[in-house]
């Protein structure tokens, strides 16, 4: 899928479509979004205070995990656990989550790359082993929700979401849900989804 | 007969700008506002029209530029549906921006509860605040529907001229209670600088400075019992604690009054002391009342008609 090849907006007022594209396109811009969506409709009925929008994601990047962008050894001498971490954009979170295992002041970082812990080897390493440093689904996940309210008119605060192996669909009015809105929006979806499903 | 005053915004160095303001005390204008930043100044003034020429000359050898400016004195209320990101920064202080641009002395008012369609809704405290200016312009969105059909609830209680701004093209008699609408400046997302946006702003200001001149026409019928820029010169020489308020317009004019920036309870007697050369005391000439806006002074200035023995 490449990034965007599906961009539809469709409003009762036919001319009103292109002013509400370029809102989007606006936010799509500011949150950087435009290479992690891949399809993209959405349908407003201002006289049923309405707004859908269905989205399909790109395949994201993988979750980093923390074994693979790093080395460790034992210094003997010092009695502490030597981290060479090769990744340096992920070093803060990587220190956020030794700090929270091994306690602040076991934890100390004398070089960019480097971190000391003060701890025997086998336990940072069965630690290491199992740790996700980062994970750019999640922050899509955030960021996704950021944009919907965002591109929605404002006062329409009863939301329905939801977001299944990059298929994101989300419904929203300032009156109650209902079902035919949200099988609606499930339709687009499979629309967008085309000859992919 | 007083001058006619024509209001002038002159942007410019620094350097020897007080001669401008020298020549404007002699010839008998008034200035409104003075804005410096680093070694850039803004004037903004009412200078008597037919001694306009000489201070066009004076500007011109201060290599400075000096506009017409046909909003200057007024006040002008935009009011967004809220302050949420959906209607600011773009395009409602798009709007304001461009009406200071013409000279006008703008607030932004974000209704607490502006937004949607029928749950929207404003505050008797908000339609008051409202109340106290000039123009009010309404910032609106990309709906045809909305703005016909949900937004117009949000002019009842206003008394003063309403713009309306929004995204399509729609004939002013369709909206109920406005005065004006114009379209092309509706929901954005980003700064307006494409040509159709800035174009969309300039009729904005065409028709707000339209509103703006039948409402001086008004006055001129009854006119006021002193011109507002008048007293605005008299509460800097005889209330001189307002030289020392921080705010960029101490004293915001407005067509028929003006709001002073000093507490009402500490200084609205000495604002209804002001003596004139008539001899007769601003108090007698005006009503001050306690301002919506902070706890600031509201002077609203009598007309002729009302004030028999000035």
């Amino acid at each position: 899928m490449e990034p965007l090849e599906i961009f539809t907006v469709e409003t009762t007022e036919p001319s009103e479509a292109a002013a509400y594209e370029s809102i989007l396109k606006d936010i799509i811009s500011e949150l950087a979004f435009s290479r992690t969506i891949g399809r993209i409709k959405v349908r407003i009925r201002p006289e049923d205070s309405l707004f859908m929008m269905v989205i399909l994601l790109r395949r994201g990047l993988p979750p980093i995990k923390a074994g693979e962008i790093s080395d460790t050894e034992f210094d003997r001498e010092h009695a502490k656990v030597v981290i060479t971490v090769r990744d340096e954009k992920t070093i803060p979170q990587f220190l956020d989550r030794l700090w929270e295992q091994f306690g602040r002041q076991n934890v100390i970082q004398p070089e960019r790359n480097i971190i000391e812990v003060a701890s025997d080897l086998e336990t940072v390493d069965k630690f290491i082993a199992e740790l996700i440093v980062d994970d750019p689904e999640k922050t899509i996940r955030e960021r996704l929700a950021d944009m919907a309210i965002r591109a929605t008119p404002e006062g329409f605060r009863i939301r329905y979401h939801s977001l299944d192996s990059g298929k994101f669909v989300f419904v929203a009015s300032e009156d109650t849900m209902q079902q035919d809105w949200i099988d609606e929006a499930n339709v687009m979806l499979k629309e967008l989804e085309g000859d992919d499903s | 007969m007083a001058a006619v005053l024509e209001p002038y915004i002159y942007e410019g160095g620094i350097h020897k700008h007080s001669l401008i303001l020298e020549l404007l005390e002699d010839l008998g204008g008034y200035l409104v506002q003075k804005t410096s930043a680093s070694t850039e100044v803004t004037l903004v003034m009412l200078i008597p029209k037919k001694d306009v020429h000489l201070v066009e000359d004076l500007c011109k050898k201060l290599l400075g530029k000096l506009t017409s400016a046909p909003l200057t004195g007024t006040e002008v209320a935009v009011v967004s549906p809220t302050l949420a990101s959906h209607h600011l920064p773009h395009s409602a202080c798009d709007i304001a921006e461009y009406l200071r641009r013409g000279g006008a002395n703008t607030n932004m008012i974000g209704l607490a509860r502006g937004m949607g369609r029928r749950v929207a809704l404003s505050a008797d405290y908000e339609r008051r605040l409202i109340n106290e200016h000039d123009v009010a312009v309404f910032s609106f969105g990309t709906f045809k529907d909305c703005i016909i059909n949900k937004k117009p609830k949000l002019f009842e209680g206003i008394e003063i001229p309403i713009v309306v701004t929004g995204g399509p093209n729609i004939r002013t008699e369709e909206i109920s209670g406005a005065d004006i609408y114009v379209g092309g400046i509706g929901r954005i997302a980003h700064r307006m600088r494409k040509g159709s946006e800035l174009d969309a702003m300039d009729v904005l200001n065409e028709k707000v400075g339209e509103i703006v001149n039948l409402k001086r026409e008004n006055i001129a019928k009854d006119p006021l019992a002193v011109l507002p820029a008048r007293l605005m010169k008299e509460v800097q020489e005889q209330v001189p604690d307002i030289l020392n308020v921080l705010t960029p317009a101490p004293i915001t004019l407005q067509l028929d009054g003006m709001r002073i920036k000093l507490p009402y309870d500490r200084y609205h007697e000495a604002v209804g002391n002001i003596e004139f050369d008539e001899g007769f005391l601003l108090s007698d000439a005006a009503n001050i009342l306690p301002s919506k806006m902070k706890d600031y002074i509201l002077v609203k200035i009598k007309r002729r008609s009302e004030v028999v023995n000035i």
